[in-house]
């Protein structure tokens, strides 16, 4: 729960770390349905799915079979409940022209509001996603009724430059998604846990935009993910206690969309990026 | 000398612990049939199996054979009995006899020894359809490494929860579940064969090699960096030669590709379609 109750006028956002099953959508969709629920019980807004929520994360050729359009019926019931409360909810995504995109997708009033498909694909170790998906062709804020938010899914934000790109052009707050596969490395948390919570940290203080954190937890073909969900602001101040390693949970916390428009005004950091440097950069490989 | 790096024991017991009871949910059978040889890391495993899904769901068997030591089959009953466990004993000395001797692998240890592992595969996957149960694996890391099994034998089983755990890891995980001290402490053995070790036979033990397996398999470092950081000679040639001679069962099989869908390959599904 969040370290303080929220105050009017501030949104509530629940994070929902689930784990899913690949490939049996039924039963993860019945556990998109009771996350809402419960988030809706503790008053949220907005509810934050992680990657490939819907379908789980390691369907590999499934998603020959499990991937959807915008319009599939299998939506339906997620889009009723979005009548009364927004959510972020993640799918591999059927292109109109060939191609299946690992999505994030806003649902609110009963419509589809927007849509993120992941930039950076991870096909290296025990990753494989640019074999089985394309990758997203740009990167910009997704405006609702609740605000504007920068949606990021898990490798994205291992890119620091997203979150700047995202900050710059002026976001509410971000929205990072993710199934974050961990290993133990002796410590007292999933060592892949520990990393979010350093990339959350810094996306926050250096973009100085309140950060939510998604993550899934559970077990998928023998692959361990490591929850942790989280919310932070742009100081770098728990917006919530981290949801734990390996069960499931609702994290929920607040979000004052005037108190992160003062603290964005008074640190202008991601507005002062200078995006000419990287011009230069990449104009002239010497620079 | 590099060293293996620590593992945060209960940490990786209460994760092992989800693993098992999300791979019954997802399976949708109704428990766990494990072979409880009286060592180490058939009690590990039984232990977290009775963790994840409850003792009541867990179907101990053991697989007493001809040459099997009367220990191992007292250390299997005192798992079963610590874990609160059924155990049912399925003495296998006639089948393996009749067996051998048709094979006419009787004279021969190893061949035996493999129709013994075999046998008590037989057994699980058999007492496991009528369950209906998944059958526990219960391979560590260092021996799959290693080779140090019988492949479609004591390395074949629906899910291994102990796959990625080192042994040096598996005794702490038996000292943590409250495997008795008898079972944990005593010198693992395949008991195959009266008086066999598996430190006899492999040339050494568990602690020793798991921390040039890991530096070598997980650290990169090659047979000159290994000497250099001070391993044993003895010990690193020995440790290498089983990594490279038995890694084909790693991949138990290789399927002849000759569609553009052939399985595994083509076409990697997830295990637990929904039902």
């Amino acid at each position: 729960m969040g370290t303080g109750a929220p105050q009017p006028g501030d949104l509530v956002v629940a994070l929902a770390q689930i784990a899913t099953c690949p490939g049996q959508l039924r039963h993860n969709l019945a556990k998109h349905l009771a996350a809402v629920e419960d988030a809706r019980a503790a008053g949220a807004h907005l509810v934050v799915f992680p990657e490939l929520s819907l379908s789980g994360y390691l369907l590999a050729h499934g998603v020959l079979e499990h991937a959807m359009r915008l319009d599939d019926p299998r939506l339906d019931p997620l889009l009723k409940v979005s009548r009364d409360v927004a959510l972020l909810v993640g799918l591999p995504l059927r292109e109109p022209h060939g191609g299946i995109s690992n999505a994030a997708v806003l649902l609110e009033g009963g419509e589809v509001r927007g849509v993120h498909r992941k930039l950076y694909l991870p096909t290296y170790g025990m990753f494989d996603e640019g074999r089985y998906f394309v990758p997203g062709p740009r990167l910009a804020p997704i405006a609702c009724a609740l605000g504007r938010f920068g949606v990021l899914i898990c490798e994205d934000a291992w890119h620091l430059s997203s979150a700047v790109i995202l900050a710059h052009a002026g976001v509410d707050a971000l929205l990072v998604v993710a199934g974050g596969p961990t290993e133990l490395d002796g410590g007292g948390e999933p060592a892949g846990s520990r990393r979010w919570h350093w990339i959350m940290g810094a996306t926050a203080v250096t973009t100085v935009s309140p950060v939510f954190f998604a993550n899934r937890c559970g077990w998928e073909e023998g692959v361990l993910f490591g929850g942790r969900s989280w919310a932070v602001d742009g100081r770098g101040t728990s917006l919530a206690e981290p949801a734990p390693a390996l069960d499931e949970a609702l994290v929920v916390a607040p979000l004052s969309l005037a108190a992160a428009a003062r603290t964005r005004t008074l640190i202008p950091i991601p507005i002062a990026e200078r995006f000419d440097l990287w011009r230069a950069a990449l104009g002239d490989p010497d620079a | 000398m590099r060293e293996l790096p620590s593992v945060d024991t209960a940490l990786l017991s209460e994760t092992l612990r989800r693993f098992l009871a999300e791979e019954l949910r997802a399976s949708g059978l109704a428990g766990y049939v494990v072979g409880l040889s009286g060592g180490v890391d058939s009690a590990v495993a039984a232990a977290v199996a009775a963790a994840a899904v409850g003792a009541e769901n867990v179907l101990a068997l053991a697989l007493p054979g001809p040459t099997s030591s009367a220990e191992s089959l007292r250390d299997a009953r005192a798992v079963a009995a610590a874990l609160g466990l059924k155990v049912e004993v399925v003495d296998l000395a006639g089948p393996a006899e009749a067996l051998a001797g048709t094979l006419g692998a009787r004279g021969d240890r190893v061949r035996f020894g493999n129709v013994m592992a075999r046998l008590r595969m037989v057994a699980l996957f058999d007492r496991a359809r009528t369950v209906p149960a998944l059958v526990l694996g219960t391979s560590n890391k260092s021996e799959i490494l290693l080779g140090y099994s019988t492949l479609f034998g004591d390395a074949a089983a629906s899910v291994q929860p102990l796959g990625d755990v080192w042994k040096t890891h598996v005794f702490a995980l038996g000292r943590l579940l409250g495997v008795p001290e008898a079972v944990v402490g005593k010198p693992p053995t395949a008991d195959l064969w009266p008086g066999q070790t598996d430190a006899g036979e492999l040339g050494f033990d568990y602690p020793a090699v798991d921390p040039v397996l890991y530096w070598h398999h997980e650290g990169g470092l090659g047979r000159e960096a290994l000497l250099a950081a001070g391993f044993p000679q003895a010990l690193v040639d020995a440790a290498l030669a089983a990594y490279r001679r038995n890694r084909f069962k790693w991949r138990p099989t290789v399927v002849a590709r000759v569609s553009a869908s052939c399985i595994n390959v083509d076409r990697i599904l997830p295990r637990n379609p929904e039902r």
